[in-house]
């Protein structure tokens, strides 16, 4: 009776949120607004001085918390010292911000010069994204660190640099401060962003996508039509990975509005690699992003968001001691709105106005001490039907009908164990996918690909090994087993640095209708090892086979990470990586084989002080085997390229404040067939620069982001020749991406405030992207005859207003 | 195949047909510099007839015109590169005997009985507008003809004659033609026309737009052939 009282409660407050939106400004939003108060999944979790945090002490904790023995003197003559210290997964990812405070007990040192027990925690500070840590306690003293979907755990405090915290996950029970094993190094370069962080990073309107044109290395451009993936370091969208919960997804943002299809308030964290990834990542020659969603918390709550792009709604929280959810849903509501500001003079008639649909589900469980399991569900439906038409007749409109439905669902069952030495994940992962595309009367994609894959993957440490200290070796495979079912009618399809061909509606050059299977399977294996304190090194053997194109490859990779002296700490990475044939009508030719890279990255990290962080780092990658067009129009692996840059990005975390700035050099060229001059890639961005800052204080939020980056390069024509049967021009052009837009430049600001209403937590935030109203030049219109050009300039402003409740 | 990245195809296939124009002359705008049309008459020819090669050219701040090429010559395939003449500033295209169009449809791997098409280069002004031109030889063909066109309710007048139409209004045309085989584009220096490309559109003179000019119809047929009528047209 009491739970279905609870339910009903529930239920009603979920209303009540509801109503409170409706009844707001009418524009709410959850992936728009950075949260400007903790998340409310994540509370802190007050340690009363006798309440002792779950787990057991370790053997070295000088008490058990729980004893409420009288303290001894003692405390007030240790040493207070600066110690600096890392927390990790059990499978030796860094857990960032988790909560490190100190816990006061007889031990500790953390008590009152007048030997009084002082307040529990004397002192809190967050891990930062490599989940490293630095807080000034007394020799002796207790660390707690706690974070949410993690049992808490303890650390003791015997000199200036711990070894690593290693967390379970929540409701192990299992002891959480021995040293299992070291992190892999991680790639120079890399970034780990919590949702948190992706809410606070300011300009990026709480969206994933968004977030990503902060990293440095990600190239920026002003209307990311057409593409649904990342580009890293100057290469191509395809050569780039997007995963969720460690599996890809075939698009990352919607066709309108360059949002994101999985919001922030969905997503645990954001993995940005942009090279020299581990072995346990592949299919990709450039650098991979991989998002985690969000487990459930034990405090549930539910919340509405809706702005005048989209709205949705999410609820998470724990259904009993062992078992977490997330559930989230949203839909788009500028279609709502789109066709009342369209212009009603012109030739276009929104049939099916563009929308999308966006959903994720998320259930944790804890089977046993060692044993978790998870599921986890991610989809998107992205649909629009334009006519650039007004005729009334619909069979003359379809001549001029563009048809576009995306959508996918990828579930994961996943487990995940831990004893010990012994750490495995097992997973089984499927995606449903369906890309509909038809271009007037008679050109058309139709793509069905399901796929299913099953990945495991065991990691084994030791304390010592052969002389070697904090040794861990994983070993890994995975089988990615897809049937594909295409039928294309298209043009000749435009590769890599060709410049657009004349659209013509009758063009079909390129069909194909039928179905085969796509299986592609890996296995991996690495070691890493302390050669010395300051020195790990990791190896790292990679295989891939795709078989549909008979190819089998090893992939070897290494990493060398070096602690320096006053904070600093050096990393160098080599490592070969392919990217297999599937890009636009490659999984079509059977003889053509992957694209290479060799990768070789240095970066140097420095942090002088707790909130601070400055990383820096070079690389250089040698792509050979790229897939071009040949003379006869087949496709073969006849392409080399190569990209330099380096990069450096520095954070400042402090009181209210929030720094972010970051800038990025590349040079990325190619050349297509031997004895062809080298050209710039169609993504080449020689500059690329965020600077951003946003302080947090009471109610108020207020945040700023500054944007400056290199055009993209672009191929001029130079003329056009009269195709007067096909009625088009086919035109003439210079040298291969032999010009560049120019540079851009743009600030976004956010104002967020903060209030309560009755137990809901209300944010309203105003979002303005360009607000000097720049409209720099993306790119270049030319005529049907190319005789004349026109500036394509990006939208002078783009202001968005919302308002979100939380319960 | 990366849904991902064949959606950046199709994307960009919709984007490019779909372009703003922005300041760019439309491509049913009369008033521009470039070759409308290029007409063979007849554009199929059997052994032994001859083809007349012509164009509707558009010139800015002026009318149209119909010109035989400055220049003109074979660009496939060479071996028949004499079957392309000049004489009086005329260019005539002279089908070849049966035994050298059965080598020429060897050489271009058509089937026996297949036409053999005789791609032509045209220029214009001083070689300024280029265009290409396929006659097909070995088998004959007319050029389309102009079916029902009608012009605000009307019959169209005979090609010359003044058309007046009320600026305020939309002015209804179409032609009868079958949109999935001819292609057709209604072109005008005179408003805007909407459809230009559909056998049902029409033209309306918006505030800015000139109030007099001239107004035609291009039809073309899938083998080459290609016809139009132009007429002066003035809006009240």
């Amino acid at each position: 009776m009491t739970h279905t009282r609870g339910s009903v409660a529930q239920w009603f407050r979920w209303l009540h949120v509801s109503a409170l939106i409706v009844a707001g400004t009418g524009s709410v939003a959850w992936a728009q607004s950075p949260s400007p108060s903790p998340p409310p999944a994540t509370p802190p979790q007050p340690v009363a001085p006798t309440t002792p945090p779950r787990p057991a002490a370790p053997p070295a904790a000088p008490a058990t918390p729980a004893d409420p023995a009288p303290l001894p003197v003692l405390p007030a003559e240790l040493p207070v010292i600066q110690v600096t210290g890392r927390v990790t997964d059990v499978l030796g990812k860094p857990v960032a911000g988790a909560t490190v405070s100190v816990e006061s007990d007889a031990g500790s040192g953390t008590a009152s010069a007048e030997g009084k027990p002082a307040e529990a925690k004397t002192a809190t500070v967050k891990t930062d994204r490599n989940g490293s840590f630095t807080i000034r306690v007394k020799i002796g003293a207790t660390l707690v660190i706690e974070r949410e979907g993690f049992d808490p755990g303890l650390a003791n405090v015997t000199a200036a640099t711990l070894d690593d915290v290693v967390m379970v996950k929540a409701g192990t029970n299992a002891e959480t401060i021995e040293i299992r094993g070291e992190a892999p190094a991680a790639a120079p370069g890399a970034e780990v962003l919590d949702r948190e962080e992706l809410q606070r990073i300011p300009g990026t309107g709480n969206d994933v996508v968004r977030a990503l044109t902060a990293m440095p290395g990600v190239v920026n451009f002003q209307l990311p039509l057409g593409y649904s993936g990342v580009v890293i370091r100057g290469s191509s969208p395809q050569d780039s990975k997007v995963l969720v919960d460690d599996f890809e997804i075939p698009v990352l943002f919607h066709n309108i509005g360059f949002r994101a299809i999985i919001p922030a308030e969905s997503v645990q964290s954001l993995d940005y690699i942009p090279g020299g990834f581990g072995v346990e990542y592949g299919r990709a020659s450039s650098g991979i992003v991989a998002l985690t969603t969000r487990p459930g918390s034990d405090k549930r709550t539910e919340q509405g968001e809706i702005s005048f792009i989209d709205g949705g709604l999410l609820a998470q929280g724990k259904i009993d001691d062992k078992t977490r959810y997330m559930i989230g849903f949203r839909r788009s509501t500028i279609d709502l709105i789109l066709p009342s500001i369209l212009p009603s003079d012109i030739d276009l008639s929104l049939t099916t106005v563009p929308s999308y649909y966006d959903g994720q589900l998320r259930i944790d469980h804890e089977l046993s001490d060692k044993w978790r399991m998870y599921l986890s569900a991610i989809g998107t439906n992205d649909v629009f039907e334009i006519e650039a038409t007004k005729e009334d007749s619909p069979e003359e409109a379809k001549a001029k009908r563009f048809y576009n439905n995306t959508r996918f669902i990828r579930t994961t069952v996943g487990a995940q164990y831990h004893d010990g030495p012994w750490s495995a994940s097992l997973a089984l992962s499927a995606i449903a996918q369906q890309f509909i595309f038809e271009a007037g009367l008679i050109q058309e994609i139709h793509v069905e690909q399901p796929a299913v894959t099953p990945r495991v993957e065991v990691t084994r440490t030791f304390d010592d090994l052969a002389g070697l200290t904090k040794v861990a070796w994983r070993i890994g495979g995975e089988a990615q087993v897809g049937r594909a079912s295409l039928d294309l009618a298209l043009p000749v399809e435009q590769r890599e640095g060709e410049p657009p061909k004349s659209f013509d509606p009758k063009d079909v050059s390129t069909r194909f209708n039928g179905s085969f299977w796509v299986p592609d399977f890996a296995g991996w294996t690495s070691i890493g090892a302390n050669l010395d304190p300051r020195i790990r090194a990791t190896l790292g053997l990679r295989s891939d086979i795709f078989a549909r194109n008979n190819e089998a490859d090893l992939e070897p990779r290494g990493e060398l990470q070096v602690k320096l002296p006053a904070s600093l700490t050096a990393r160098f990475s080599v490592g070969a990586y392919r990217r297999p044939p599937e890009y636009q009508t490659e999984l079509l030719h059977t003889d053509i084989g992957s694209e290479h890279s060799l990768q070789t990255i240095a970066g140097l990290q420095y942090e002088p002080r707790e909130g601070v962080r400055v990383q820096t780092s070079a690389y250089y990658t040698d792509r050979s085997h790229l897939i071009t067009t040949n003379m006869d129009g087949s496709l073969g692996n006849n392409g080399r390229g190569k990209t330099l840059g380096a990069e450096l990005l520095a954070t400042y975390r402090g009181g209210p404040w929030f720094g972010w700035l970051s800038y990025s050099y590349s040079h990325s060229t190619r050349i297509d067939q031997p004895g062809d001059p080298e050209r710039l890639f169609d993504f080449d961005q020689p500059h690329s620069l965020n600077a951003a800052l946003s302080w947090k204080k009471g109610h108020w939020q207020l945040g700023g982001r500054f944007q400056l980056y290199s055009g993209l390069p672009y191929t001029p024509p130079t003329g056009a020749v009269f195709d007067s049967d096909r009625n088009i021009y086919n035109p003439t052009y210079g040298p291969v991406n032999s010009a560049r837009a120019p540079m851009h430049n743009q600030l976004d600001i956010r104002v967020d405030y903060i209030w309560h209403s009755g137990p809901v937590e209300m944010t309203v935030f105003a979002d303005i992207q360009n607000v000097y109203l720049n409209e720099s030049v993306a790119g270049y219109f030319y005529s049907y005859d190319y005789s004349q050009t026109a500036e394509f300039k990006s939208i002078p402003i783009i202001p968005s207003l919302g308002l979100r409740g939380v319960l | 195949m990366n849904l991902a990245i064949v959606r950046c195809a199709a994307l960009v296939i919709a984007a490019a047909a779909m372009a703003c124009a922005g300041d760019l002359d439309p491509k049913w705008q009369l008033d521009h510099t470039r070759i409308i049309a290029v007409r063979a008459t007849p554009p199929g020819i059997a052994s032994g007839q001859s083809s007349t090669i012509d164009a509707l050219l558009g010139t800015k701040g002026a009318p149209t015109s119909v010109a035989p090429p400055q220049l003109a010559e074979v660009v496939s395939p060479m071996s028949l590169a004499d079957a392309l003449t000049s004489s009086g500033g005329t260019w005539t295209v002279t089908a070849p005997s049966e035994d050298r169009l059965a080598a020429a449809r060897t050489e271009l791997m058509l089937a026996a009985d297949a036409p053999v098409p005789l791609e032509l280069g045209v220029s214009y002004d001083d070689q300024a507008l280029i265009a290409t031109k396929v006659v097909f030889l070995g088998a004959p063909a007319d050029n389309p003809m102009l079916i029902n066109v009608m012009i605000g309710g009307q019959p169209a007048p005979p090609s010359g004659s003044q058309i007046t139409i009320d600026k305020t209004a939309k002015t209804l045309v179409s032609i009868d033609a079958d949109n999935t085989v001819f292609d057709v584009e209604w072109v005008t220096s005179c408003g805007t026309m909407h459809d230009f490309d559909l056998p049902n559109a029409y033209l309306k003179v918006e505030s800015d737009d000139p109030t007099s000019g001239e107004f035609g119809v291009v039809l073309r047929d899938p083998m080459g052939g290609v016809a139009w009528q132009i007429w002066p047209i003035q809006a009240q």
